[in-house]
């Protein structure tokens, strides 16, 4: 039979793009899945990986119940009890929270804004394993009896050498530290991606609110995590080599501790809610059937929320006495701190009221959260006043509260979004009821267990006891709490059920099931590894197209890359506000590096912990080499000028732009750094102040030759990298340059050693010498990384990387040294300074 | 032919500028309230320098909110520049604010009990 042979050229173009992008993204089968660098599998790996570690803490907090339920119960002893709380605590706030928000992140920002992955795929796979290493050391502590014991905020001097002499703190310190190295590279990659990588056209007024959300959430994440790493640097080096920063005795103070905790603690909370307030600000439009209300008070509230939260972390100390005048500072800004969240819950109603609102499952969660989340803003604004802190301080009212807060604006939007999101994830559609019955039993037992825990707070009982009496009149509340408990994990247990149900038998889900209006329903369901086989253009001509029809136009290769070149994995680089493409970023391929070297970063870590301190070194150089090594072939090895993109656009690669991801990634970085480094100079004004016996002390005379000296090697490393650079731009060799640069910075880091070594008071005899040496460390160590960049310049420039176009190295280099010259200038300046201060402290009355 | 130009990335930095400051002013006020008590300024000298603290930083924000809000969005960025100009302008503002509210009342209270 003859007749046309069309209606299929365009499904047939479709399917032949399809093939060859998926050959190129895709991530090999077998072993080869542990080489996974793509977003899609690294979010979907960290989703179910933090909803392990949520039922095992979950799990864990059911201990705690069955423990209280009772009076004088003898399930567990106090020290298996220490452990289970404190373990519930770090897994629930470190392991479960933080990673789940970034799954979320990792999973969706780069689908929302209308990429195909994220700027550095390999440090998203990186960031993964060291989560999952350092939570399975903390994790795997708890099975052989020698987990963290003093409280999730591990405060000194309980956590110290004196009262915690096991390996237990120690694997607290270290595996959480190691688990924020991942916060850390994910919030980089975060913030690179949101601001350079949207679809093209996407300008700043265009961005969908949850890009808004996920990148000040970033933003907090970079300056709020390193405080909790220098804490947690200083404090394994009390207990590892005696430098006494948090004891009393040794010039230290422990009150320290809990100023560096909480300026990471409290944003924490905002850093947990705000990525779930980005989720509810995007599907409640959908469920309300209009436009979010409010979408610039929205953004100047959540760019409020995030400054404030930080100005406010003396809040969990108002009882370590602290004079009135600075605590009402503190006061006033945790009571003011509502105001942003009320402008978006009521920017959330009105878009509700102005609406057509749908019930579904979502929905029910939604007003789950509202309920919950109200309820813990409120006791919130009763805890920031002073007084009723005083009187509720440590007891179960703040337990109950931080669970509302913490838990309750967690777990309800992200079990809404579970609902919402999983005809994408699995390209099936809901069956509602059995989610229906695992809400209701949710709910009921979230308020049963915790807001019983308001009661036994103000009727006295302290958080963290093992047991109690059984006359203090707290009897019927604790079994009532334990066993909402019960109802609330069977609950969980449904929804698990459900979500097993769904994947095996829900019926295959339509495109687009709810509406939306984000790039996220424009492509297949379940998402392919490219995620768009073509990028959208966003402007006047694909507002207001559905989503099916924009999906169809996208598969068949209408928008930018459509189609496939040398076997490069595509994305593209847009300008920060206006979102017009300006560079071609091309990706690198499924690597089994990020796993090796985070099993290295592991053994150092490792290493630390069994005291071989030898091996840890090793393992960390050996990490470090291998961060070199992944740079040895990164990028282009020759000039392509501009290549074109699609739709009439050629840009030129990354490689030759004049602002590249790792740029804007290096600045993150250093912001991350300059944080860290503020906060080691805050604490040093600290103890000069706080600590005892400071004036006492003989003050240090360290050497001004060579502390002058390492700085003036330092101005010769900086004026040596610019010099490289320029010759490098000019089409010369820079050999000459380079090699000026890393004498100067290898005889700076000699320098700064040979400073150490003289320290008086030796370090581990008193906290001003303690301080002083770190000071310097954090010289000496930053001099040396400066190396490493130079021995990676070296390798690529010999390997045909680095040429008069593509000179990104150099000046990342530049920069480097550029901010260990100004840092290195106020840290020696400050141990120059210490005698004079220490002497200024005999003017004290 | 309407000439489109491009908001410049290192405006997106002014949406932090007033907190920025709200937050060198509570660094500054909180530092030096800690110094004074140690060094046992007289709470006449030390309440006068933390409102001179106060009342400079105010000046700051409230400088640069004014600054902000005369000058105009450029109308050759199209929405962006308005959108961001909007925010920045409501971000200083809201900053301005913050610092009175939370800064300035508890100034009033004794100064090292």
């Amino acid at each position: 039979m003859s007749g046309p042979v069309d209606p299929r050229p365009e499904g047939a173009r479709a399917l032949r793009l399809h093939r060859e992008l998926s050959r190129i993204w895709a991530t090999g089968p077998g072993w080869q899945r542990l080489a996974a660098v793509n977003h899609s599998v690294i979010g979907m790996r960290m989703f179910i990986t933090s909803f392990v570690f949520f039922l095992i803490a979950g799990v864990l907090g059911m201990l705690t119940r069955v423990q209280l339920a009772t009076p004088e119960s003898v399930f567990l002893d106090a020290e298996t009890y220490n452990q289970v709380f404190t373990v519930h605590g770090s897994m629930m706030l470190f392991l479960f929270a933080i990673p789940m928000v970034e799954s979320f992140a990792v999973y969706l920002t780069p689908k929302i804004l209308g990429t195909r992955d994220f700027a550095f795929p390999r440090l998203t796979a990186y960031g993964y394993w060291c989560y999952l290493f350092g939570a399975t050391i903390v994790t795997a502590s708890l099975v052989l009896g020698v987990a963290p014991n003093s409280g999730w905020f591990m405060y000194t001097p309980l956590s110290s050498n004196v009262y915690t002499p096991g390996v237990n703190a120690d694997i607290w310190l270290l595996g959480i530290t190691f688990v924020e190295i991942s916060a850390l590279s994910l919030a980089i990659e975060i913030i690179v991606s949101v601001l350079k990588m949207r679809a093209p056209g996407m300008s700043l007024d265009r961005m969908p609110i949850f890009g808004w959300y996920i990148l000040v959430t970033a933003l907090m994440m970079i300056v709020a995590f390193p405080p909790l790493i220098l804490a947690s640097i200083l404090l394994e080096l009390e207990r590892a080599f005696g430098l006494p920063f948090f004891d009393p005795t040794r010039g230290g103070d422990a009150l320290l501790w809990q100023h560096l905790f909480w300026l990471f603690g409290h944003p924490d909370v905002y850093i947990i809610f705000l990525p779930m307030a980005g989720v509810l600000s995007t599907m409640i439009p959908v469920f309300a059937g209009r436009e979010l209300v409010g979408f610039r008070a929205i953004v100047v509230a959540i760019i409020a929320l995030a400054f404030l939260s930080f100005g406010i972390w003396v809040h969990h100390m108002f009882t370590v006495g602290i004079p009135h005048l600075a605590l009402g500072f503190f006061s006033a800004g945790s009571a003011i701190v509502a105001v942003p969240t009320a402008i978006q819950i009521f920017a959330w109603l009105a878009t509700l009221s102005h609406g057509r609102p749908r019930w579904g499952v979502p929905m029910l969660y939604i007003f789950g959260f509202f309920f919950v989340f109200a309820m813990g803003g409120l006791t919130g604004v009763m805890l920031a006043m002073v007084p009723f802190d005083w009187q509720a301080h440590d007891t179960y009212f703040v337990v109950a509260h931080m669970h509302y807060v913490v838990a309750g604006a967690l777990a309800f939007p992200m079990v809404a979004a579970l609902y919402y999101w999983l005809p994408l994830l699995t390209g099936r559609a809901a069956v509602e009821r059995l989610s229906v019955l695992a809400f209701w039993l949710i709910f009921i037992g979230f308020n049963m267990t915790f807001f019983m825990m308001h009661l036994t707070g103000l009727l006295g009982m302290p958080r963290r006891v093992y047991t109690y009496r059984g006359d203090e009149g707290w009897n019927w509340l604790n079994l009532l709490s334990s066993v909402g408990g019960f109802v609330m994990t069977i609950g969980f247990g449904l929804l698990l059920i459900d979500v097993v149900v769904q994947l095996r038998y829900g019926r295959r889900a339509r495109r687009d099931p709810w509406r939306a209006t984000t790039f996220e329903w424009a492509m297949p369901m379940p998402p392919a590894p490219y995620a768009f086989a073509s990028i959208p253009h966003v402007g006047p001509q694909t507002d207001g197209v559905p989503n099916g029809e924009l999906a169809v136009a996208l598969a068949r290769g209408e928008g930018y890359l459509g189609s496939t070149r040398n076997g490069w994995q595509e994305a593209i680089g847009v300008h920060v506000t206006s979102g017009k493409p300006e560079q071609l970023i091309v990706l690198p391929n499924p690597t089994y590096l990020p796993l090796v070297t985070a099993l290295f970063t592991c053994g150092a870590v490792l290493g630390f912990l069994f005291k071989a301190y030898w091996v840890s070194m090793v393992m960390a150089l050996l990490t470090f080499g291998l961060f070199v090594l992944a740079g040895r072939r990164a990028g282009l090895p020759r000039d392509h000028g501009p290549l074109p993109v699609g739709l009439g656009v050629s840009v030129p690669p990354h490689t030759e732009a004049a602002s590249p991801p790792s740029w804007l990634a290096l600045i993150g970085a250093l912001v991350a750094n300059g944080t860290l480094f503020t906060s080691l100079v805050f604490g040093t004004f600290y103890l000069w102040l706080a600590g005892g016996d400071w004036q006492a002390m003989p003050p240090p005379e360290p050497s001004r030759i060579l502390a002058f000296g390492a700085i003036a090697c330092l101005v010769v490393a900086a004026v040596a990298a610019r010099g490289s650079l320029r010759v490098v731009m000019a089409g010369g060799e820079a050999t000459g340059w380079m090699a000026i640069c890393a004498i100067s910075l290898i005889v700076a880091v000699g320098m700064v050693v040979d400073l150490i070594t003289g320290i008086t008071p030796h370090p581990s005899a008193h906290a001003l010498g303690a301080t002083a040496s770190v000071l310097l460390g954090y010289v000496g160590f930053h001099a040396a990384a400066g190396l490493l960049f130079l021995i990676s310049n070296f390798q690529r420039i010999r390997n045909g990387y680095i040429s008069q176009r593509r000179c990104t190295d150099l000046r990342l280099t530049r920069l480097w040294i550029d901010y260990t010259l100004v840092t290195g200038v106020i840290a020696l300046g400050l141990v120059l300074a210490l005698p004079s201060l220490v002497t200024v402290l005999g003017a004290r009355p | 032919m309407k000439v489109v130009t491009t908001v410049p990335p290192r405006r997106v930095w002014w949406l932090a500028a007033g907190f920025i400051v709200w937050c060198i002013a509570l660094a500054a006020l909180y530092a030096i309230h800690a110094i004074g008590c140690a060094f046992g300024w007289s709470p006449g000298a030390l309440r006068w320098t933390l409102v001179l603290v106060f009342i400079a930083h105010l000046v700051v924000i409230g400088w640069m909110w004014g600054r902000i809000a005369k000058g105009a969005p450029d109308p050759g960025s199209g929405k962006t520049d308005s959108f961001l100009h909007d925010a920045i302008v409501w971000t200083t503002l809201t900053a301005f604010a913050s610092g009175v509210l939370a800064l300035g009342p508890p100034l009033l209270l004794s100064v090292c009990i």
